[in-house]
């Protein structure tokens, strides 16, 4: 732990300095938007009930999903995150204002009123006084909410100290995670403080240390801003969550870099497809590696008319051509769907085909993940093409699955081919004898216009064309994933091994 | 000097509160509203500081319009006691009675003297200045709630049965209070209460309404004197408390 503490030190303060920064504009500006909101709905009480049912349903939108509804919108980066955390803090504050401001005594308005206030002098002076524990209570609870779902930020590209979550995530690497984490439970308290501290000094009217609190929350502000670190580059390289779109976009950045002269930065771990995808639509991201599979199925939403991998491409390229979009030629290796069972019972029983599975069928108990065993092209498909039923399915999250079967809970699990969890839990992955699993070979992704303004990085990326098999890939995974790599170094390894640099 | 001239009050819902009301309310003099629960005490005396807009008729203070003062600075001149007694509980004793001061701009030294001297008359130990409401008995409180209607020096006060929420040895000592202020600075002070017995030690006059109208206006002697059968009935059980 105090290891991985002192090896990433640079990196938490970044990380942290990158969270309090998103944490305390968004809260800001929730704050600002809020109370305002919160105060005028006293006001118009018809509508007060539906401007907060529709800040609860925002809350109620999953922040992923908040997220990635964001980035076709207004694109990557701190904005979008910041937008989805302002709307997450609304409701505790807007809900608070309002109660907090009608739970004023009804006498003491009246006692206001009588003394010759004005409405505005009265709500300064008396209403929101009162309501202030209430409101802050509310701004608390924004707050650690904040704080929080700040930490999904990293997968939009902004940074924050969800990016060791994320990296411990892919290395797993407890520790790196309880690095990001803590902070954030350290950073939650520290804030929930500060606030109580300012509310306290508002509440006895404490100038000099109200002015002290607002002064270090300012600074907080600030420091960061003057950290200003953007470096422009020619072109941003992105990729999904995880080590092996990580080591790929680095190997993209590695060549072409050594081919032409322009400048690539990259941003690993976007959340999922539609994240990327959306990034790369609204043009934050010029180029990430999408899978064929993927891109036909998700992307231009087709149904695969072969199981062949070079068909299957074609007609990924040609659909995307039509929307603007080129997909350069793919690599060897076939990231597709797998089925996988412990190498021990594997060689005892002589499995070596998903066919051999028929002999062994009712010993099987199946721990797939929910969206193996929701797709047509997953378990219902894998049923009625090799006349398979298993006695007891679970789903499960991806890593946990792989957990399970190495405690023997389960005996046999969907997996993607190169993930480098198979060696690593003693599994062996069974034939596909009927070709029944489309094919996923990765291929850069990017905008007809990036090709044009830039021809050169073709040929720069096409040199990956049929490299890297899956056992190639699946060993690069493995030295990122377990092996306490750098996805740069692994990159720069393999090209240089192949004769790429 | 207020004066109500044929005043009606009719809420939205149709009620009619306060009936062709017609009095005059005398410069220094305590003039006591007094009325079964329900008869239009409140809405009366809320209609003189347009807590409360009246919806018919005229009422005049010193001979002027109240729709011709500016509505705040009316309700700044005209000291207003009430019955919950409305202690602003996050402001401490001084703050609340410097309110109606710090509106009307009073520089900070006049609005300090002034408190010391309200505190004084008021025979509140220094001490409570900085104490919050909360820490104060229930007559310390409304003493101070007198002492916020007092403070800007209004002419006229309006007190809404200020000291029924009160037990009976602070209620007395408040009563006396009030009696010895007017004497002492004079005000004009409309008073409403359904208690006969505080009717009859308070007020110079009293009158005696029901559903909205005015039965009868008159000084403790005229009203003992009525033969009113509805004044008749109020006064004997005015021996003790009136809550219809
Ligand atoms: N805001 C209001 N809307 C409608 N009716 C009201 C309102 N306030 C008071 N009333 C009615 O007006 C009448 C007089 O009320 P009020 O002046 O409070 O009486 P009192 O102070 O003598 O008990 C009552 O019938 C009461 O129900
Ligand atoms: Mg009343």
């Amino acid at each position: 732990m105090l290891e991985t503490f002192q090896n990433r030190q640079g990196q938490l303060v970044e990380a942290l300095i990158e969270h309090l920064q998103l944490s305390v504009v968004s809260l800001l500006i929730a704050v600002l938007i809020a109370v305002p909101l919160g105060i005028w709905l006293t006001r118009r009480k018809k509508i007060a009930e539906t401007a907060i049912g529709v800040t609860a349903i925002i809350q109620t939108i999953p922040s992923l999903a908040l997220l990635g509804l964001m980035i076709p919108l207004v694109g990557i980066g701190a904005l979008p995150a910041i937008i989805a955390l302002v709307l997450y803090a609304l409701l505790p504050i807007l809900r608070n204002t309002f109660t907090g401001l009608n739970e004023v005594d009804k006498s003491l308005l009246e006692a206001a009123r009588a003394c010759g206030m004005k409405p505005n002098q009265s709500l300064m002076k008396v209403e929101l006084p009162l309501a202030l524990p209430v409101i802050m209570a509310g701004i608390r609870t924004a707050m650690v909410l904040i704080v929080g779902t700040a930490t999904l930020a990293a997968l939009v590209g902004a940074g924050g100290l969800g990016t060791l979550i994320l990296l411990g995530i892919n290395r797993n690497d407890n520790y790196l995670i309880l690095l990001g984490a803590i902070p954030a439970a350290i950073l939650a308290l520290l804030f929930d403080f500060l606030l109580r501290q300012m509310e306290g000094a508002t509440a006895t009217r404490n100038k000099a240390k109200l002015i002290a609190v607002s002064t270090v929350l300012a600074l907080v502000i600030v420091t960061p801003l003057a950290f200003g670190r953007s470096q422009e580059t020619d072109l941003v390289v992105a990729g999904k969550l995880g080590p092996e779109p990580e080591i790929l976009m680095n190997m993209y950045k590695l060549l072409i870099e050594e081919e032409t002269d322009l400048t690539v930065s990259v941003k690993p771990n976007f959340g999922e497809t539609t994240f990327v995808w959306g990034a790369l639509q609204s043009g934050d991201v010029d180029i990430y590696p999408e899978f064929t599979g993927t891109a036909l199925a998700s992307l231009v939403k087709e149904t695969p008319e072969s199981n062949d991998a070079g068909e299957v491409y074609e007609q990924a390229r040609e659909a995307l051509a039509e929307e603007g979009y080129v997909m350069l030629e793919p690599m060897q290796f076939n990231n597709t769907y797998a089925l996988a069972i412990p190498r021990d019972y594997a060689e005892a029983e002589d499995i070596t085909a998903i066919s051999d599975l028929r002999n062994v069928q009712s010993d099987i108990q199946a721990g797939f993940t929910l969206e193996f065993t929701d797709r047509e092209d997953g378990y219902p498909g894998l049923q009625n093409e090799y006349g398979l039923d298993f006695p007891s399915v679970v789903s499960m999250e991806q890593k946990l699955r792989y957990r399970a079967i190495a405690r023997g809970d389960v005996n046999l699990v969907d997996a993607y081919a190169t993930d480098p969890d198979i060696a690593e839990n003693d599994l062996v992955v069974l034939e596909d004898d009927r070709q029944f699993f489309p094919p996923y070979q990765g291929a850069p992704l990017m905008k007809e216009e990036t090709l044009e303004e830039y021809p050169e990085i073709e040929d720069a990326l096409n040199q990956l064309a049929g490299k890297i098999t899956d056992e190639q890939m699946s060993e690069l995974n493995r030295r990122v994933a377990y092996g306490n790599e750098r996805a740069y170094d692994v990159a720069k390894d393999f090209l240089e091994q192949e004769g790429l640099l | 000097m207020i004066e109500f001239r044929d005043v009606s009050k009719r809420y939205e819902d149709g009620t009619l509160a306060v009936k062709e009301l017609s009095l005059t309310v005398n410069r220094g003099e305590i003039f006591v509203l007094i009325g079964p629960s329900g008869c239009g005490k409140t809405t009366t005396m809320k209609m003189v500081n347009r807590l409360i807009d009246h919806t018919d008729g005229k009422i005049l203070i010193d001979g002027k319009e109240i729709y011709q003062f500016d509505i705040f600075e009316l309700r700044r001149n005209i000291g207003y006691v009430l019955q919950q007694i409305a202690l602003f509980p996050h402001l401490t004793v001084e703050e609340n009675i410097s309110v109606v001061p710090e509106l009307k701009k009073w520089k900070k030294e006049r609005t300090k003297d002034r408190v010391t001297e309200l505190m004084k008359i008021a025979g509140l130990d220094p001490k409570l200045r900085s104490k919050k409401p909360a820490e104060l008995s229930g007559g310390q409180q409304q003493r101070v709630g007198v002492l916020r209607a007092l403070a800007a020096d209004p002419d006229v006060i309006l007190m809404d049965e200020p000291f029924s929420a009160l037990d009976p040895i602070s209620r007395g000592q408040l009563q006396d209070d009030i009696k010895r202020l007017n004497d002492e600075l004079g005000k004009t002070i409309l008073f409403v209460t359904h208690d006969m017995q505080e009717a009859m030690k308070l007020g110079d006059r009293i009158a005696l309404m029901r559903d909205g109208e005015l039965i009868l206006v008159g000084t403790p002697e005229e009203i003992l004197a009525s033969e009113d059968p509805f004044v008749l009935e109020f006064t004997q059980r005015g021996r003790g408390e009136l809550d219809a």
